[in-house]
Parts: structure tokens; sequence; C-alpha cells
């Protein structure tokens, strides 16, 4: 796998809790959301977090971004705490720190085209001085994700969602990020999709020594494309390890639970590759 | 074999569009056993769902209209029933159960007033045996207090417990056929898993037959025992479901298989099928799934392929296993 183990990011005992009220008058509880995770992941590897709707894996994923304070405990990013550092200095790390987002037809603008999306981050960090370059550097990221160079002139709705997933990657990669959260990338799409976006985030990965931090419900997806797995309950991580660790040899019961829940093909399909 | 609670043939379901005419079910024929799970399995645009609102005379109008076709059941065809006969028939003998079980429950009406609804309307119970009957359909789906979630609100519900509530409601009346158009894709995978054995257990306890509509092979595997693969508005395979996984005949099913990721393919390009489903107001006159087929020959261009039966429970449509057609045909290589 990976040789080097340098973190790219580190994350010491986070929680995060939020304030709720109980009915109309009632008193303000604190309801915590993440409690007290700690992981690295090494640069160049893809950790995923695998966990059920509201299990905290989401405002783990903003809080690894820099969106969002941690209400105890620090992230430390090329080894120095987000919050040791200036306001100016984390600006300029949101180009390093990008996201590609489950639903594309939610997360790109309807009203820019495609041209407007990929060069957006650029103009803002000051990427690429001219238009002509810019125009450059689009067209060469939508050759990355495999779509033709008509595209750039054209708006999102015109596009599948396969289509629009991959634009929201290369909008992702526009900005030449070493770390890329990954929300659910493929779960709104069809699986013949599926496989194509599995292939370009393998292959990005690869040529421009990506970091991922890969968050899924789907243990298929994630025994096939991360190196590390961190299964999250409740707001904690109840278990971590690489993935032959936790899919051969889950130590806790809400682990063994998750995958008893992965439906049987894999053992049919198993036994249709060797033959 | 038995004969068929439900026979499909020559389901045609149509919409008008501003583009022009969708044939978005074009052809769809199957039979569906007593107390068997066939499973209907698609992409999105396959024409799947329309399939299963086809049966239940729901398909949205007047857009959509079915333009031809049978529909039997219990030696009658469906397509012949006035609406008032099949009003009568529809949540009584043949029930549904949708994906998101938030928009098709009532938010204003308890638990219990929509399970009593149901059995109202069909005259199978009513008033306080109505209400206790909507206790123990809960009690059977596995719903642990079902005192107390009677009077309950769905916003009050978590969807693994919605999705329960919807499974009640549908078998209130005892069907002899539920149609479950993707009944787990809105759920977590633990409770995916629980719901799942929950339907096949009532199935096999009630003796009804199911027809699962599903995207997700995985969810075939699991529950059913036979499966059509649909792809532009008609069924390219059919084959009991253990037979399709391990050797899968057409090259669409053999592509959506080998595209699928797992932890023995890692580190491995996943097989892709390149290109995507042609818009329904435009199929190919050929093969629809011909531009993006590995194994293409001429034939495919021009001409629809036929069914072929390759045993008693397997039939594939693909000029590769036509006879007339199949001397140009290369062995199948499996992809990936």
């Amino acid at each position: 796998m990976n040789q080097q183990n340098i973190p790219l990011l580190s994350v010491r005992s986070i929680t995060k809790r939020f304030p709720v009220r109980t009915g109309l008058l009632g008193k303000r509880i604190w309801k915590t959301a993440v409690n007290e995770v700690s992981f690295s992941i090494e640069q160049g590897s893809t950790l995923a977090v695998v966990g059920e709707s509201g299990s905290g894996k989401s405002t783990l994923a903003l809080m690894a971004l820099d969106l969002l304070a941690p209400t105890a405990g620090d992230i430390l990013y090329q080894n120095r705490p987000f919050s040791d550092r200036s306001r100016e200095e984390r600006r300029r790390l949101r180009r390093d720190m990008q996201v590609v987002f489950q639903d594309p037809y939610a997360s790109l603008n309807g009203r820019m085209n495609v041209r407007e999306a990929l060069t957006e981050g650029m103009i803002i960090h000051r990427l690429a001085d001219s238009p002509a370059e810019r125009e450059e550097r689009a067209l060469q990221l939508l050759r990355q994700v495999s779509m033709p160079p008509e595209s750039l002139d054209r708006y999102p709705h015109e596009f599948s969602g396969g289509q629009r997933q991959r634009i929201a990657i290369a909008r992702a990669l526009s900005v030449n990020p070493s770390f890329v959260v990954l929300d659910e990338p493929t779960s709104a799409l069809d699986v013949s999709v599926q496989s194509q976006v599995l292939n370009l985030l393998r292959r990005l990965q690869k040529e421009n020594n990506l970091t991922y931090l890969f968050i899924s419900h789907n243990l298929e997806v994630v025994s096939y494309l991360a190196d590390n797995v961190a299964v999250m309950e409740n707001g904690s991580i109840v278990e971590m390890g690489s993935v032959d660790d936790i899919f051969d040899r889950p130590q806790k019961e809400y682990t063994k639970k998750l995958l008893q829940a992965i439906p049987a093909i894999d053992l049919l399909r198993g036994h249709n590759e060797e033959a | 074999m038995h004969s068929p609670i439900l026979k499909v043939q020559n389901l045609h379901t149509w919409f008008e569009t501003p583009t022009g005419t969708a044939r978005a079910v074009d052809g769809v024929n199957f039979e569906l056993y007593q107390g068997e799970t066939l499973a209907i399995v698609g992409e999105s645009g396959s024409g799947k769902s329309i399939t299963a609102l086809s049966l239940m005379q729901l398909v949205p109008e007047p857009a959509g209209y079915i333009e031809k076709g049978s529909i039997f059941y219990k030696n009658r065809d469906l397509l012949d029933l006035t609406w008032e006969e099949m009003r009568a028939l529809r949540g009584k003998d043949i029930a549904m159960i949708f994906q998101e079980p938030m928009t098709s429950l009532n938010p204003v009406l308890t638990v219990e007033k929509q399970i009593v609804e149901a059995m109202q309307v069909h005259g199978t119970a009513t008033g306080a045996e109505a209400r206790k009957r909507a206790v123990d359909m809960l009690n059977k789906v596995g719903i642990r207090s079902p005192q107390q979630v009677v009077r309950q609100f769905p916003h009050e519900l978590s969807g693994g417990m919605r999705q329960r509530v919807m499974i009640a409601i549908a078998l209130s009346n005892n069907p002899q056929i539920l149609l479950a158009d993707e009944p787990t894709t809105a759920l977590d995978v633990t409770v995916q898993a629980q719901i799942l054995d929950l339907l096949a257990s009532l199935q096999k306890e009630l003796g009804m037959s199911m027809l699962l509509i599903t995207h997700d092979l995985g969810i075939v595997a699991r529950v059913a025992q036979r499966c059509c693969v649909m792809y532009a508005g008609q069924i390219v395979e059919e084959a009991p479901t253990s037979e399709l996984l391990k050797n899968p005949q057409h090259p669409y099913t053999r592509g959506l298989l080998a595209s699928l990721p797992s932890r023995a393919r890692r580190g491995q390009e996943l097989y892709t099928l390149e290109g995507v489903v042609p818009p329904p107001t435009r199929w190919p006159k050929g093969c629809r799934f011909a531009l993006r087929c590995p194994n293409r020959m001429d034939i495919c261009k021009n001409v629809l392929p036929g069914e072929t039966a390759l045993s008693p429970q397997r039939r594939v449509s693909c000029h590769l296993y036509n006879s007339d057609s199949a001397e140009a045909a290369v062995p199948l290589e499996n992809p990936s």
C-alpha cells in the first residue's frame, strides 16, 4: 500500500455538541454529535468512515474540512492545528481541502455553466492569471474526468447524474487539493455509473496523490476503495482498522451487524469469479 | 409448475411528453407464481416502477396510459375491469408499498387511523375489531410497543418504523400479491436487512406472492427466488436468482454484475458499461442495448431480438442466443 507514513490529517479526541431545545419552553440541552473521536489519515491513502444516519459521520467531515469548529479537541492538518492558524492561512487552506457531495443535482449551481463552475475556484484562489490559462486548465480537468470539451458551455441540468458527479469531481480538483472529502459520492448513482465514478476516483487518487476521507454506508464500495475503515456509532468510533481487519476480524457487535447486513451477493459472485 | 397468480402479457405503458411518446414500458411479459418472490431489477429509467404502477393501474394520467397488453389475475384481465372493480381490488387483493414511507403515509393521521382506514374501505374489519387488528398488524411487523405506536403520527417514527407501518397497512387486508417498489432504498443498511427479512418471513407466513422492484442486485440475491432484468422498457433476461448471479447470459446483466465493487476487486479497474440508456422517446430500432454492448453484431443495430428460451425457467432477449442469428456469435468472455 502506502510507504509514506506522514499523516496529512490528524484528529485528536474531538467532540462536537449541539444545543437543542426540548419543547416550546423546554430547557436547552446539549446533544453530542461526535464524541472524542481520534484518527489520522496518511497522505495518499483513503480512510472510510462508515455508520448509519445520525452516527455523526457528516459532522465529522465538516470538522475535518475546518467548516465547523469542534467543541473540544484538536484537528491537525499537515501537523499544525487549525486553531493555531491565522484566518488568512485557514482561508488559503480551503483550496487544499475539497469536498464532493452525494447529490450532484444539489451541489452544482444550476445557473453556472460548466466553465464557470470549473474556473470559479481558480479565480478565488488566484491559480490562473489569464482567462486563456483558466480555459486551458478547465479543458484539462474535463479530460481528466472523461467529459467532452463541449461540456464547458453547458449547464448542470443538461447532464445525467453520473456526468454531473464527474463535473463535481472536476470542480473539486480545479484548485489542486491534497485532501478530498467524499461524502457518499456514488449513493445517488446507478450501478453502471457508480463503477465509472469509482474508477475515476481511484485513478485521480493515484495520479495526484490525493488523500480521501470517504463517508459511506455502502460497505461493498468501502471494501473496494478504502485502505482503512472507521466504524461510527452514536458519535463515537467503535472500531477502526485496515479493510482486512474490519472485514475479516471484526471485534465489535455493531461492526458484525453491519457486515451481516451486506447482501449475500458477494458469496455468489465470489463463486463466479473462481470459476 | 402450477398456474401463475399474475400473468402480464405484452404490456405497453406509454407517456405523451413534449418531446414525443415515451415508451416507458414497451412489451413486458412475466408471470408471478403463488408464494414466490419475483424481482424486477433495473436501473433508473428502465421502466420497472412504471411496470408496478401499471399493474395497479395507477399510472399518472392523462400523460401516461396503458397502450396495450393484458394483466391476468385470477383468470380475469385487470385491464378489462371498470374503475370501481379495480378500486375494490387495489389494496385488497393487490397491495403496494413504496420507497419513501414519509411521503406515502398521511402526516396528519395517527398510525391507527391509517391502518383502520385501509380495512374499512374494503370492509375487512370495522370499529373495535379493526382497531384490535391494527395492533395485531403492528405486532406482526415487529413493532415492539404497538399500543403506543398506534397513537403516534408518522413524523414521530424512525424511517424503519414508518416502513413497518406501511407494510402493516399493506398487509392489513391479507393481499394475494404485494408489490414492493424499492421498499428499503431510503433505509440504513441494518434496518434494510431487518425489513427484507421481515418481508420474507411475512410472505412465507401469509403465503402471498411478492413482486419486488429494485435497482439493487444485493437485495435480489437476498430475497427473490426469481429475477427479471429490465432495460429500456423491456425484460432482457429472466432466470432463477442464483442462476442469474452465477451465470448471467445477457451482455447487460453480465456488465452490471461485473461493475459491482467488492473487496475481491480491490486495486482493479471495475468493468464499466459505456454510454447511457437512450431516452424513452427514441428507442433505437434494433436491440436497445446495442450501442453499449461489447458483443454487438451487425444484426443488433436493426433487429430487435426476440425472446429465446434457454431452459423452462430461463429466457434471454439477445441475438447471441438466437439460433437464426447466432452464426456470427462469438463465445462470450466474462467481462472483468
